[in-house]
């Protein structure tokens, strides 16, 4: 089974749905309200869990409509693991895009034929401590000024902000500039290096997690070693993970894209009931 | 140096220091209704723009750029508030209170009155409205008190001719936003917080310190140190009617009126 387009759909319709929602808004239609920082579908709260726990640490204080909006997201965390990076995030969309883009370019402009994606930065042990530094030290630091800082950098929620500013005034505001500047380098010098290094949506998704939640199961006999001589699945992981060992990396957003691409149909989806 | 000299010492300085958010006070800025005090404001707002997009009025605008960027404010010299309460049911942390349904118990900031510019009282002064402010036009325009959706407990008209904020203004602004006069409006929304010591901001501790300065404070001051006769005849004077203005802001704006801006 080929998870890549139904990843691709939901992850358009949480794209277009950034649109939408607004333009809801603007015909009265108060269903759905918010942004990717906080939602409120019908009467239920859903937020950011990294928002809420710097709101926690920022005002010392744990309200009742903050800790109602975390347990949806928890939920579904607990269950289908850090889905949101992998199935739904705007970002790791257009991140997408921009990777296959400069796949593009490499092999047009430059005559490059294998894809070394992730060849650069794969130690997804490096990864995981510089994104969990960040997660720390902004929440610390967000705690110590008494605003939450870590929403001035959040990439989900800028571009769905910028998305409702645009429906509703035609116009963007300056963070605009920095999702195009992380764009921007992902295009040129480091691939890819957000969502793997540091946004901190994805750090704290990752964190929860239970051995039933649904991972990325590697199949192959001899784990440590590749098991084929093509590594497609490394090729294509957007974590730069390499699935076939690492399948149980906190960085794994469950995106299926390795399942896809593997040649010898090794990797599978586990979770809670499979064999 | 006795440590309670030392304490105030510190007060001093903590007051007069500048903190990143003393500079999100302003006149006639506003957070939405049922905002929480400032510095807990900023902790809690995640800037998820929910009670921006539920104002069916556009009364609540984002901030563009600073240290605030994000958050919502009300700009009543734009666009007041209509006090529909529909924003502050929506807000997911609680920096804007959830409890909140009654429009009268809004505390978003309290109007001033500049009589150096209302119509109203420079008609009283002047019988006519001065050269620089109309010429020879005579009215009392009063549209405040019309406009005011807490009428006569927000704001009456004194001796029905002139009017007067109360303590009942939560400061929806609707009247800075109606109010006739430019290119400065007459009426002004103070945002709750920036009054107090505490939690105001450069503009506060500035008006405060030319308040202090100003001779009006030793006007208040003589009537207290009043005795005997004096006393007894001063209070003869204070009008007994329920109508009385009880509330009467603080201070005095600065000079430079550019400096509230």
């Amino acid at each position: 089974m080929k998870y890549g387009r139904f990843r691709i759909a939901t992850q358009t319709v949480v794209f277009l749905l950034m649109f939408a929602i607004p333009l809801l808004n603007v015909y009265e239609l108060y269903f759905i309200t918010g942004t990717y920082y906080a939602l409120n579908v019908g009467g239920l709260g859903v937020a950011d869990p990294v928002v809420i726990l710097q709101a926690m640490f920022a005002s010392g204080q744990l309200t009742l409509p903050l800790l109602s909006a975390a347990v949806f997201p928890i939920f579904v965390a607990l269950i289908m693991g850090r889905v949101w990076c992998g199935w739904l995030c705007p970002y790791l969309f257009i991140s997408d895009r921009v990777e296959s883009l400069r796949q593009f370019i490499r092999r047009k402009v430059f005559k490059v034929d294998h894809p070394v994606a992730n060849r650069e930065v794969q130690n997804s042990f490096r990864a995981n401590f510089i994104r969990f530094s960040f997660l720390i030290t902004g929440t610390a630091f967000g705690g110590m000024l008494g605003i939450p800082v870590l929403n001035y950098i959040s990439a989900p929620g800028i571009l769905s902000t910028e998305a409702m500013i645009f429906v509703k005034e035609r116009s963007f505001s300056i963070e605009i500039l920095f999702v195009l500047g992380i764009v921007g380098l992902q295009l040129t010098l480091l691939p890819r290096f957000w969502c793997r290094m540091f946004c901190p949506t994805g750090t704290l998704l990752s964190l929860i997690r239970s051995p039933q939640t649904l991972r990325v199961d590697s199949l192959s006999k001899h784990p440590t070693t590749p098991c084929c001589k093509e590594i497609s699945c490394s090729d294509v992981c957007p974590m730069g993970l390499q699935p076939y060992r690492e399948s149980r990396d906190l960085l794994c957003a469950n995106c299926g894209q390795c399942i896809d691409a593997c040649k010898h149909d090794r990797l599978r989806f586990y979770s809670m009931g499979s064999a | 140096m006795a440590p309670v000299h030392f304490l105030a010492l510190l007060k001093n300085w903590l007051i007069s220091s500048e903190r990143p958010i003393d500079k999100n006070f302003a006149a006639n800025r506003l957070r939405p209704p049922g905002a929480v005090e400032e510095a807990k404001f900023m902790a809690l707002c995640i800037r998820c723009n929910r009670c921006l997009e539920v104002c069916p009025y556009g009364s609540i605008k984002r901030e563009g750029f600073g240290i605030a960027i994000g958050t919502p404010y009300v700009y009543p010299e734009k666009k007041a508030c209509y006090l529909c309460m529909a924003c502050c049911r929506l807000c997911p942390t609680g920096a804007l209170d959830n409890q909140l349904k009654v429009p009268e118990k809004v505390q978003m900031g309290k109007a001033k009155i500049d009589t150096k510019t209302c119509y109203s009282h420079l008609f009283l002064e002047h019988d006519v409205l001065p050269e620089s402010r109309g010429g020879s036009i005579g009215a009392l325009c009063n549209t405040c008190y019309y406009v005011c959706p807490l009428q006569d407990s927000a704001i009456m008209l004194k001796d029905n001719l002139f009017p007067v904020i109360l303590d009942g203004c939560v400061g929806c602004g609707i009247c800075v936003e109606r109010c006739p006069t430019s290119p400065n409006r007459a009426i002004s929304i103070i945002p709750t917080g920036m009054g107090r010591p505490d939690e105001a901001g450069f503009y506060f501790r500035k008006a405060r310190r030319s308040y202090e300065n100003s001779s009006s404070l030793q006007k208040t001051d003589d009537s207290k140190s009043l005795s005997g006769e004096k006393l007894l005849e001063q209070k003869f004077k204070i009008q007994n009617s329920d109508k009385a203005p009880k509330f009467e802001f603080p201070y005095e704006p600065p000079k430079n009126r550019g400096d509230w801006d």
